[in-house]
């Protein structure tokens, strides 16, 4: 009988004692505690302190990266990840006072986990609101046109040193790894707009190819139309020069038979001439007499008459 | 040993337990505590540890040592231009002095509004000092210092310690969202229509352009042309001229009847003087 009481209590007290065995994972620290005051850092594997109320342990993990959603949440549904965004978080003013949508990620890990576990509570509500102040701030410091375009890369960066040196003074043991900025467009209800400055774009790139296809089809061909310009010159002043030489040289010819025999030649090319004409004309009238009475003769009748 | 004997021990060990938990405390490392006799504040902890009090008189109140977040509800505030915004602020904000804070607001829950009361009213204060465009951007930083350190100020004799006061969003109000959105639309259009006219003005420019360059080829080939042809000209003339200077009086017969010889159809006028039909007439 008394033997089964001390055995009760020694499995009592054993088990009170085991109470005293914990394990810590591979990303895991632990940070041990003796009366509730913090005496140690514990790494991973598997330990012992002594039961409650001597020593307890909080486990924090450090090397996981953790990441906060701003803008827009994902959604685990079986194995699809689909995005919602959430409009009271995304919109935010610009230094235009033109409103843009703007989705980031913060990637964060404990880089000080005794200062993470003692120092701050709700930590991960401390980085969103922290991003979101910063974020915001540097979105309102530029323009529209810069958030979408150039500034995107920028505001990322500042916004993570910004935040990293805000986070500092809360002295919380958080390192930020990165803020990446997601999708930053034009909100939604002036999206069309915003395409229509695109597609603007677009045209104005068409109506300058279209007036390019012209110049390129105009030039050559006015170059092609100078040439036959030229060429056509150039073969009638040929065919000037040509023909005049030829005339010379005939004309030559000519004037050396004529000089042999003037008068005779002369008297045969003027005949030659005349009947070359009559020949050629179909109604030849020859005037005879005075100015005062014209007698008209029909040199057609004339001949008919004579060839009779 | 008895039975008895072993009960008494168990008994003792239990009143021991007992006896020990309600003389001693554990406080945590992220606690800090205010011992209460009957109401009365004795003692004040901030260190974590094994500490002692007077079993089953003293209570000992816990209290976070850590920075604790307070989002404040959005408000509308007016801005010095006479703008509204909604503004959406948070307080980060610890128990420094237990012993004032156990006083005057007893607990956390009773502390919250007192520091929504405090911040607000120095959020609406120092913000309605400035314009839209500097609460929204850079200036904002330092109102926010300002906020902070006179919240921090009249927050201290609670006991509280204001780490940081930040404001989540400063956006318009709904209503003046519409707005915002017509003026964003009106302007990307007219940013739109000014690119297509631009469009338009290079696509001109490139075609007068062209046809510029089309125009000033053909005119440059003809006058070219004429140059040409005035040359070949010359040539000729002067080929003529030299003929014609070998026997004038020939030359300008031999021609006149090489015109006569190409004149074809039409009706021939004849003057009876013509030397060639003096046959004819005499008859």
């Amino acid at each position: 009988m008394r033997k089964y009481v001390w055995i009760i209590i020694g499995v009592i007290l054993a088990v009170y004692f085991l109470t005293g065995v914990y394990q810590v994972g591979p990303s895991e620290v632990a940070l041990l505690k003796t009366f509730g005051k913090f005496t140690a850092v514990v790494p991973s594997g598997i330990h012992y302190h002594l039961p409650y109320p001597f020593q307890s342990h909080v486990k924090v993990d450090v090397t996981t990266v953790r990441k906060i959603e701003i803008g827009f949440r994902s959604v685990q549904r079986g194995d699809r990840i689909s995005y919602e965004s959430v409009p009271g978080e995304s919109i935010m003013i610009t230094g235009d006072n033109n409103l843009v949508s703007v989705e980031a990620v913060v990637q964060y890990r404990v880089k000080d986990p005794v200062a993470y576990a003692f120092n701050i509570t709700e930590a991960d509500s401390i980085v969103r609101f922290t991003t979101e102040s910063v974020l915001r701030e540097k979105v309102a410091m530029r323009n529209i046109d810069d958030v979408l375009t150039v500034g995107r890369d920028e505001i990322g960066l500042e916004t993570a040193k910004m935040l990293q040196k805000i986070l500092d003074s809360y002295d919380c043991g958080i390192k930020i790894e990165n803020v990446y900025l997601q999708e930053v467009v034009p909100p939604e209800p002036v999206v069309n707009a915003f395409d229509d400055v695109n597609n603007a774009r677009q045209n104005k790139e068409r109506l300058i190819n279209e007036a390019r296809k012209y110049a390129n089809d105009i030039v050559p061909k006015a170059q092609g139309q100078a040439q036959e310009i030229l060429r056509q010159a150039e073969a009638y002043a040929q065919e000037v020069y040509l023909k005049a030489l030829g005339e010379a040289k005939r004309f030559d010819e000519i004037l050396e038979e004529y000089t042999k025999a003037p008068d005779i030649t002369r008297k045969r090319m003027l005949l030659d001439a005349l009947q070359s004409i009559l020949e050629k004309v179909q109604n030849k009238i020859i005037f005879v007499g005075n100015a005062g009475s014209l007698n008209v003769l029909n040199i057609s009748d004339i001949l008919k008459e004579m060839g009779k | 040993m008895k039975v008895w004997v072993l009960s008494l021990l168990i008994v003792l060990i239990v009143i021991g337990v007992i006896l020990a938990s309600s003389a001693f405390y554990v406080l945590d490392q992220t606690q800090q505590a205010v011992v209460l006799r009957f109401g009365k504040i004795v003692a004040v902890e901030t260190e974590p540890g094994v500490h002692f009090k007077q079993p089953f008189v003293d209570n000992v109140v816990r209290f976070d040592k850590r920075i604790l977040l307070y989002d404040i509800e959005p408000e509308k505030i007016i801005a010095a231009d006479k703008k509204t915004l909604v503004i959406d602020t948070y307080v980060l904000w610890k128990i420094k002095d237990p012993e004032a804070f156990i006083r005057s607001l007893k607990n956390v829950n009773l502390a919250l509004p007192r520091i929504d009361d405090v911040v607000y009213s120095h959020v609406r204060n120092i913000f309605a000092k400035a314009n839209f465009d500097e609460i929204i951007s850079e200036k904002r930083e330092d109102l926010l210092k300002k906020v902070t350190e006179l919240s921090r100020e009249d927050l201290k004799e609670f006991g509280i310690e204001v780490v940081d006061v930040r404001v989540k969003h400063a956006d318009l109000p709904e209503e003046n969202e519409a707005a915002v959105y017509e003026r964003m639309r009106a302007e990307r259009y007219s940013i739109a229509a000014q690119i297509r006219a631009e469009g338009e003005k290079e696509a001109r420019k490139i075609r007068a352009e062209a046809d510029k360059t089309a125009k000033v080829l053909i005119a440059e080939a003809q006058s070219k042309a004429e140059q040409i042809k005035g040359t070949g000209e010359a040539s000729a003339v002067k080929i003529y001229a030299e003929i014609f200077s070998k026997d004038k009086d020939f030359y300008e017969f031999w021609r006149t009847m090489e015109v006569y010889k190409s004149i074809e159809g039409g009706i021939l006028l004849v003057g009876d003087e013509l030397d060639a039909l003096r046959y004819l007439i005499s008859k």
